[in-house]
């Protein structure tokens, strides 16, 4: 592979390497062309003002790939890096399929998050179809009196695009995203938000000419507000038994799946959460689904859920001594028939995938 | 033994007294020098030499001739002692290091000779402070032996081009590995660190390159940990000259401009790495 960058595209390379760097020592180099993918270990950091061109070439057979700076007043910067290659991770994420889509310019982005402290880890994205707003998120057992609590209003009209399908509170990792800001603005491209409601991943993607960049973050799943408000906002009304048949699956696959994905906190996983960019290509990317559940016995506002919760508890019991909050999901009364049929398609991916079956499943899936 | 604000009149006999109006022209100077903790000072006629080393492989000089002061006066044909350089330079910029244009520190410098502690009287907006630091027996420096007659490769730049390239060293890699040649690659910084290797090549004709004298294609890996705080020096400086010898030994000399024009020098001296093996690439 050998390929070349120049100038202007050169400053929004290095933007975006700064931008992956926040979140991961190492990063995916995917060529096109080939289609296979290979993390370069610990990327130099090449930002460069002097820099005229970059070439970036790669010879398989020594494992090295090769950028080559070409900078101002002749010099030339050469960095052979070593890399390995390894099997692809498939982020199962359908853009498409979410109900809720904003589009904002990069520059009102950044205007929010400037309010919000920099310690700030999570912050919370609420909207309804009258309102959106931005909040910092707090843990239960937070000191109020010691915090401070930052919550920004929007009114739909600020937003380029604007579409609320579900009432939705999703709550995500700031730190990350604040790494695509500065890459964003960089580009002057507007910003697009792709989300569902809690629990279920939250896109933000940037789209030019040139380059298409997804940063896909690990949401919360606030499933205890949902219970405790009258009308709960994160609940889709009527349920799509696919819907319910995909949590049921995630629920299978976590009490099949090794602690590690069940293992985590409340907060959402930021591990695998990285950004690809592929010129005039769909990215994929790699993102860790987070699965929560609600307590057995929380009421339900969907009776049907209430009787499988039970059922279904003695299951996730088993996991639940270790950890301080571990929450059931939503299950409706779903048969195993569906649920495998649906398994494949929603199966909440945490590695990679190791057999051909499963790779096919995978991409027969809607991904980008 | 008490002491008065007042500096001592100039009848008296010191091995050395000097005075400097603006103490960032001395602070500045020692702090692109100070990567270990003493420092051996040398004053003679011509001025003052401040000298550090580590590791009997590194010896970097501080240059800060008679003229940069407004007083200098050297009883003996040179006075030599060891000093704490970590307290000397807290001494010199006591009065806080931020650079505010129109205020300066004056500085007062006395010795009486062996045995005796370095006098420092240092006075901004009225207020004087009066330091009193220790002096060791100086120990005996390394002496390179390198003079013009036996470089082997000199290049002089500008500094700026090698600025950005000493802040982003990879220091991963052992060796700092220079290469100079008449031919390609000319001149070649190089690091071998654990994410693979990296080089920087500047052609003969940038306009970088001030100067271009080498006859010999030399390649000499450093320990890069010894010349990393040459840094300091490099930042500080317009220009630098580049010199090795047949041994392999490096010679960089920085020119410095201070604030008031007036030109210093410091240089650093570097043994070659023996031990390193041959790198991959």
């Amino acid at each position: 592979m050998k390929c070349v960058i120049g100038g202007a595209q050169l400053r929004v390379f290095g933007r975006a390497i700064h931008a992956i760097a926040r979140i991961s020592d190492e990063f995916w180099f995917d060529p096109v062309e080939k289609g296979s993918v290979l993390p370069v270990f610990r990327c130099v950091n090449v930002l460069e003002r002097n820099v005229e061109k970059c070439s970036i070439s790669t010879s398989p057979s020594e494992h090295h790939i090769t950028f080559q700076l070409l900078c101002r007043h002749g010099v030339v910067k050469t960095y052979n890096l070593t890399f390995q290659e390894c099997d692809p991770l498939q982020a199962v994420f359908a853009k498409h399929m979410c109900p809720n889509i904003l589009k904002v310019h990069s520059r009102l982005l950044a205007d929010v998050m400037i309010h919000f402290p920099t310690s700030q880890e999570e912050i919370t994205l609420s909207v309804t179809p009258m309102k959106v707003c931005f909040k910092s998120y707090t843990e239960e057992d937070t000191d109020f009196s010691r915090t401070m609590l930052t919550e920004i209003q929007l009114s739909p009209e600020e937003f380029d695009y604007f579409q609320v399908g579900v009432d939705s509170e999703v709550t995500f990792c700031l730190k990350e995203l604040r790494g695509l800001l500065a890459f964003s603005e960089a580009t002057s491209v507007p910003v697009s938000i792709h989300f569902d409601r809690c629990g279920k991943p939250i896109a933000f993607s940037i789209e030019d000419l040139l380059l298409e960049a997804s940063f896909i973050l690990a949401t919360l799943c606030e499933a205890e507000k949902e219970a405790a408000s009258p009308e709960p906002a994160c609940c889709p009304q009527p349920w799509d038994s696919s819907r319910t048949g995909m949590d049921k699956s995630d629920q299978a696959s976590m009490d099949g799946a090794s602690n590690a994905a069940t293992a985590a906190p409340k907060k959402p996983q930021q591990k695998g959460n990285t950004p690809s960019m592929d010129p005039a290509k769909p990215p994929s990317a790699s993102a860790k689904q987070e699965v929560k559940n609600i307590p057995r016995g929380t009421e339900r506002d969907v009776p049907g859920r209430a009787g499988a919760a039970t059922a279904e508890a003695a299951g996730g019991e088993a996991t639940e001594a270790p950890y301080a909050k571990f929450h059931s999901l939503f299950f409706g009364a779903v048969s195993y028939k569906e649920k495998e049929a649906i398994g494949d398609t929603f199966q909440s991916l945490v590695t990679a995938s190791d057999t051909e079956e499963e790779l096919g499943a995978l991409q027969s899936s809607p991904v980008l | 033994m008490p002491f008065s604000a007042q500096p001592p009149a100039s009848g008296e006999r010191y091995a050395l007294s000097a005075s400097l109006d603006n103490a960032r022209h001395l602070s500045s100077l020692l702090r692109a020098v100070h990567f270990q903790d003493h420092a051996t000072c040398l004053a003679t006629a011509s001025g003052l030499r401040v000298t550090v080393e580590d590791a009997k492989c590194i010896q970097a000089n501080a240059f800060i001739q008679a003229e940069i002061f407004q007083e200098f006066s050297v009883q003996e044909e040179s006075v030599m002692f060891r000093i704490s350089l970590s307290v000397l330079l807290d001494c010199l910029t006591i009065f806080g290091s931020s650079s505010l244009p129109g205020t300066s520190t004056a500085l007062r410098m006395c010795y009486r000779g062996y045995g005796y502690p370095l006098m420092l009287f240092l006075e901004e907006g009225g207020v004087v402070t009066v330091c009193k630091i220790n002096t060791q027996e100086p120990e005996e420096l390394l002496d390179f032996d390198f003079c013009s007659t036996k470089v082997v490769n000199k290049i002089i730049l500008q500094s700026e081009g090698l600025r950005e390239a000493f802040a982003e060293l990879d220091m991963t890699s052992e060796v700092l590995q220079i290469t100079m040649s008449p031919d390609k690659p000319y001149f070649r910084l190089s690091t071998f660190g654990n994410a693979g290797s990296a080089h920087l090549d500047y052609p003969r004709d940038s306009d970088l390159i001030e100067t271009f004298h080498c006859n010999q294609t030399q390649t000499n890996r450093y320990k890069i940990s010894l010349l990393k705080p040459s840094t300091k020096a490099l930042a500080l400086s317009c220009k630098v000259s580049i010199r090795t010898d047949a041994q392999g030994f490096l010679s960089l000399q920085y020119m410095i401009r201070n604030e008031d024009g007036q030109i210093c020098f410091v240089e650093y001296y570097c043994c070659p790495d023996e031990d390193i093996t041959e790198a991959e690439l």
